[in-house]
């Protein structure tokens, strides 16, 4: 009989707490959304900065380029794939 | 020459032929096909069978031996290189992967990486299904005890309810390590089956009413008080302060629930932790779920496996589960008789983990009976409070028992 009033005990103390936790989560939920909303209200949107020289530009450039010259200014980059 | 025959017969493996053996041999061929050919969780199930059969493959030396062996005088255990050289390699990574606790927590780490708490951000309320749930936990623990486990034992197959299988285990791992391969058997078996116990269950328990309830349709005749602005700093905030508010209240759930919440914070931070999140679902996970598949297998011999226990657990586990998910049915019908707002009862099925199956299924009931209903988004919110709700049961049932 003993451990049958443990395990009562334990059903009575784990779902309380289970649901303990999880009220708990609404609530700070509740509360993150709320200050989120009041203090950080948007994303910061990221600014697209006008590449400049980047790497990637240059390869492509240097690609273009030696196409140009095999093709005799006839061909065209149309995909660039890595092997 | 006969000498020579002898020694030849003893070096096969057909001097350790049993019917127990042989048996085991067709129990991994049965996990290997519902694993390999009807896809059953095939990530863990195809391991763990295979992990069953190196077992009791007879002279191998794969198979664990129990925590007796290596015990010593004074509390004290043989150290891993002792484990290795009496034991072989399988015990060596049992007794340190597994019988430490490390694994599970990995692995959560990996499936915190892979969840998205924005569903249940934005639908608070219905994680409350996630805490009803984990009924079948509780009521299994009691109904166990009355058929003769003891209270570690009956902790250990009740958490099969909480369709976790890193809970499961690592609950087990603390409470009950000799029925760890029966009980990681029932939790991803029946976590396989989810498609087919939530069906029965919601069926037998809702009506054809309750199952055209429109989700959206409520949405937009009660709308959410608070829209979130800014979702993803709310994201990141989040697991940090659930980590120590969690942690505070239920310390001994923070093993899993720190790892799942670490992970999902290295996901939500984006390209800075991305590396981190990579790892953690990659690399780290699947290596992790390798050796605990493989070892939770190798627990699996003839003589631990083949007891009247394994049926009871076997039987057991389908009752969790089948009680979590009434009990997440249920209170979401109770919560209906007193709100304005319905919800489909069909979202407190899934208050039990299986993240994202049971969601799935669920979607896939609701959108048999209205082909408009789409309440994946729903289900998820309770579905992922659900995977708390388990991990902070499991703390509950370690803390007082262990």
């Amino acid at each position: 009989m003993q451990p049958l009033n443990e395990a009562i005990l334990i059903m009575a103390v784990g779902m309380i707490t289970v649901f303990f936790i999880l009220f708990l989560i609404v609530l700070i939920g509740d509360l993150i959304i709320r200050l989120s909303n009041k203090y950080l209200p948007e994303e910061a949107v990221a600014v697209k900065a006008k590449k400049t020289g980047t790497s990637s530009d240059n390869t492509m450039k240097a690609i273009e380029a030696a196409i140009d010259v095999i093709t005799n200014g006839r061909g065209k980059v149309t995909n660039i794939k890595k092997i | 020459m006969e000498e020579i025959l002898s020694k030849l017969y003893r070096m096969t493996a057909f001097g350790g032929f049993s019917f127990e053996v042989v048996l085991m041999w067709f129990i991994a061929f049965v996990l290997l096909y519902l694993g390999i050919r009807k896809k059953y969780e095939p990530l863990l199930l195809v391991p763990i069978a295979f992990g069953v059969l190196l077992a009791n493959f007879p002279g191998g030396g794969m198979g664990i031996v129990p925590a007796e062996n290596i015990a010593l005088e004074g509390h004290r255990y043989k150290n891993l290189f002792e484990i290795a050289s009496e034991y072989g390699i399988m015990n060596y990574l049992y007794y340190s992967l597994i019988k430490t606790g490390f694994l599970p927590p990995i692995i959560f780490m990996g499936v915190g990486a892979l969840t998205d708490f924005g569903p249940m951000l934005r639908n608070l309320k219905l994680a409350l299904f996630g805490a009803a749930a984990q009924i079948g936990i509780f009521t299994v623990l009691i109904v166990s005890l009355l058929l003769g486990f003891n209270l570690n034992e009956a902790a250990s197959l009740g958490i099969i309810g909480g369709a976790d299988g890193p809970t499961a285990i690592y609950t087990t791992i603390k409470l009950a390590p000799h029925l760890l391969g029966p009980i990681a058997i029932a939790a991803y078996s029946y976590m396989a089956l989810v498609p087919v116990i939530i069906p029965f269950v919601a069926n037998l328990l809702m009506t054809k009413k309750e199952f055209k309830i429109n989700m959206r349709q409520m949405d937009k005749l009660y709308p959410p008080k608070h829209k979130i602005k800014n979702l993803k700093v709310v994201k990141i905030i989040f697991p940090i302060v659930l980590g120590c508010v969690s942690a505070i209240f239920v310390p001994s759930s923070v093993p899993l629930l720190g790892m799942l919440l670490f992970g999902n914070l290295i996901k939500e931070i984006g390209t800075s932790t991305l590396r981190l999140s990579e790892a953690a679902t990659g690399p780290i996970m699947n290596t992790a779920t390798i050796f605990l598949g493989l070892t939770v297998g190798a627990t699996m011999t003839a003589d631990v496996f083949l007891s009247p226990k394994t049926l009871g657990i076997v039987v057991g586990g389908f009752i969790a589960f089948a009680i979590s998910i009434a009990g997440g049915i249920l209170a979401v019908k109770v919560y209906n008789l007193f709100a304005k707002k319905k919800i489909n009862p069909l979202i407190g099925a899934t208050g039990l983990s299986a993240v994202p199956m049971a969601s799935r299924v669920a979607n896939e009931i609701a959108l048999k009976h209205d082909s408009n209903n789409h309440i994946l988004q729903y289900c998820m919110a309770s579905n992922i409070s659900g995977v708390i709700g388990s991990a902070v049961a499991a703390g509950v049932l370690i803390s007082l028992l262990s």
